[in-house]
């Protein structure tokens, strides 16, 4: 009941359901940088939306399955195959021992998702499975795969039948993004905060699990470089005196002490982990009732496909 | 009471300790996804998809106004060694420049009082150590660090920040510790928590 690891590429972990209520003690949220992307593979293969899964960043990986078994792939837009012939991705594949699987690299998008039937068996650390790289604990020993490590599967807690995901229910993988935010704790600080919302940002080289650097224009910052550390979550938008935004991500730290300027409505945050290095992003200014309005309308969208979506975005 | 984005509502409070105690008796009504204490201030992130934002700021309002707790639990003095200035703290040189001490006075000011442990946050660990020397009191760099060795220590507005992991950081670094601060394997991994007393002691080498 194992996959064998044969390429890891960039930086491939197991994540889970994000770390829920331990911010208070500086611990990261962690989980799938983009879950909703988790979510529809877990679904493919009968798997809990929030099951151990395989989160694959950018360069792609590969594995050889030693067990009969299905997956399903989501996420950035990637070629794959088995055993070198193609593969759908958003499709239950059926994999006979031995077969080996080809994640791709990322043509757009930054992040590929596989879910195994019966999940991946993973370590469990201050009450979740999912990776949290910076203190090396969770998922596979703390760490990103490597070669010739052996994974574990789950048991299957039923026999899907082949599944496909809807194309109505395909998130669209862009190079250029809109994304809703609104006002946050400092926002009055930025002199021209008008432009938050009419800027195209490029997302900077220097971009991971932790945040995105917004590159292209500056902020004109009022601060003096002492702010008191406050609490800071993803999606919380801050500006450092050099007046050049980053977002935060889900392994993002759990204070900051630069200017809150805005925050991503949680509805968009799924969408930070396709965000890679390159592509445009606009925000774009949703009033907290309106962010409200929208996540029950989304919610109500997604529950036809997802139900329990309300676990994931 | 302030509004910190769409499902977050931010809470002034006059101190470290008032933080501590008012996130404390939120967290302890289960009523909210995160409770998260700041230097003063605390934010509270709460669940739109359920909850009126109203009712969630009447709900805040009312634990605010019950009569809090601050008295101390007394915990032990911890003695933290520091290896000052060099290659261990890259940033003392221009941090000595900018107030116009030497390192000899720096170490001298930083080292040898007792302080007390703010607020563990940002990562596993990090602890905010309160009560610096007024002497002592510089910015953050105007551009973050992209990788900050475990075990550094720098300094803030006031402040004294221990970096119990490696990953990204603003603050000058004037030092760095041998001392474990975060140990996933310990029975309670969080070796400072809010409120513990620490030393710093100036060593020669890590």
């Amino acid at each position: 009941m194992t996959i064998q690891v044969l390429n890891p590429g960039l930086q491939t972990t197991i994540q889970a359901a994000p770390r829920a209520g331990m911010r208070h003690l500086g611990v990261p949220t962690s989980g799938a940088a983009d879950p909703l992307s988790m979510a529809l593979a877990n679904k493919l293969v009968g798997n809990d939306l929030l099951a151990p899964a395989l989160e694959v960043t950018l360069t792609g990986m590969s594995f050889r399955a030693d067990v009969n078994t299905q997956i399903a792939i989501t996420g950035a837009s990637a070629a794959c195959t088995v055993n070198g012939k193609p593969a759908q991705q958003h499709l239950t594949l059926q994999l006979a021992s031995g077969d080996e699987v080809h994640i791709g690299p990322a043509e757009k998008g930054a992040r590929s998702y596989v879910a195994f039937a019966g999940g991946l068996r993973a370590d469990e650390t201050l009450g979740s499975q999912s990776t949290y790289l910076p203190a090396g604990f969770a998922g596979f020993k703390g760490r990103p795969l490597q070669k010739g490590d052996q994974l574990d599967l789950g048991k299957p807690s039923k026999i899907v039948e082949l599944l496909q995901t809807p194309a109505e229910y395909r998130p669209p993988i862009l190079d250029s993004w809109t994304i809703r935010a609104g006002h946050s704790s400092e926002t009055k600080l930025l002199s021209d905060a008008d432009r938050l919302f009419a800027t195209k940002f490029t997302i900077g080289n220097r971009s991971d699990r932790m945040g995105l650097r917004l590159e292209g224009t500056k902020f004109d910052i009022r601060s003096d470089g002492r702010m008191p550390s406050a609490p800071v979550f993803p999606g919380t938008i801050q500006c450092p005196e050099d007046g050049e935004l980053f977002v935060l991500s889900v392994d993002a730290g759990t204070t900051g002490g630069y200017p809150r300027v805005a925050k991503i409505a949680r509805l968009d945050l799924h969408m930070l982990g396709q965000l890679r290095p390159g592509n445009q992003l606009m925000l774009i200014e949703r009033e907290q009732s309106d962010a409200e309005v929208e996540l029950r309308e989304k919610h109500t969208y997604w529950n036809a496909w997802l139900p329990g979506i309300e676990r994931i975005i | 009471m302030l509004s910190a984005g769409d499902d977050l509502v931010s809470i002034s409070v006059a101190n470290p300790r008032e933080a501590q105690d008012l996130a404390t008796r939120l967290r302890e009504s289960l009523a909210f996804l995160e409770v998260v204490a700041g230097i003063d201030s605390v934010v509270v992130q709460f669940d739109i998809a359920s909850k009126d934002r109203n009712d969630i700021e009447q709900q805040i309002a009312e634990i605010v106004a019950q009569p809090g707790n601050t008295h101390t639990i007394s915990h032990a003095l911890v003695e933290i060694p520091v290896c000052y200035g060099g290659v261990a703290g890259p940033d003392l040189a221009d941090v000595c420049e900018q107030l116009r001490i030497s390192q000899e006075q720096f170490i001298a000011l930083h080292s040898g009082r007792e302080y007390e442990v703010d607020l563990v946050g940002f990562t596993p660990g990090f602890a905010y150590i309160g009560g610096l020397d007024d002497q002592l009191n510089v910015p953050r760099l105007q551009e973050p660090r992209v990788c900050v060795p475990a075990g550094s220590v720098g300094i803030t507005g006031g402040m004294t920040g221990l970096y119990a992991l490696q990953g990204p950081g603003g603050w000058p670094l004037i030092g760095r510790t041998s001392f474990t601060l975060f140990d996933v394997d310990a029975g309670d991994p969080f070796v400072l928590v809010a409120g513990s007393r620490v030393v710093f002691v100036a060593v020669d080498s890590m």
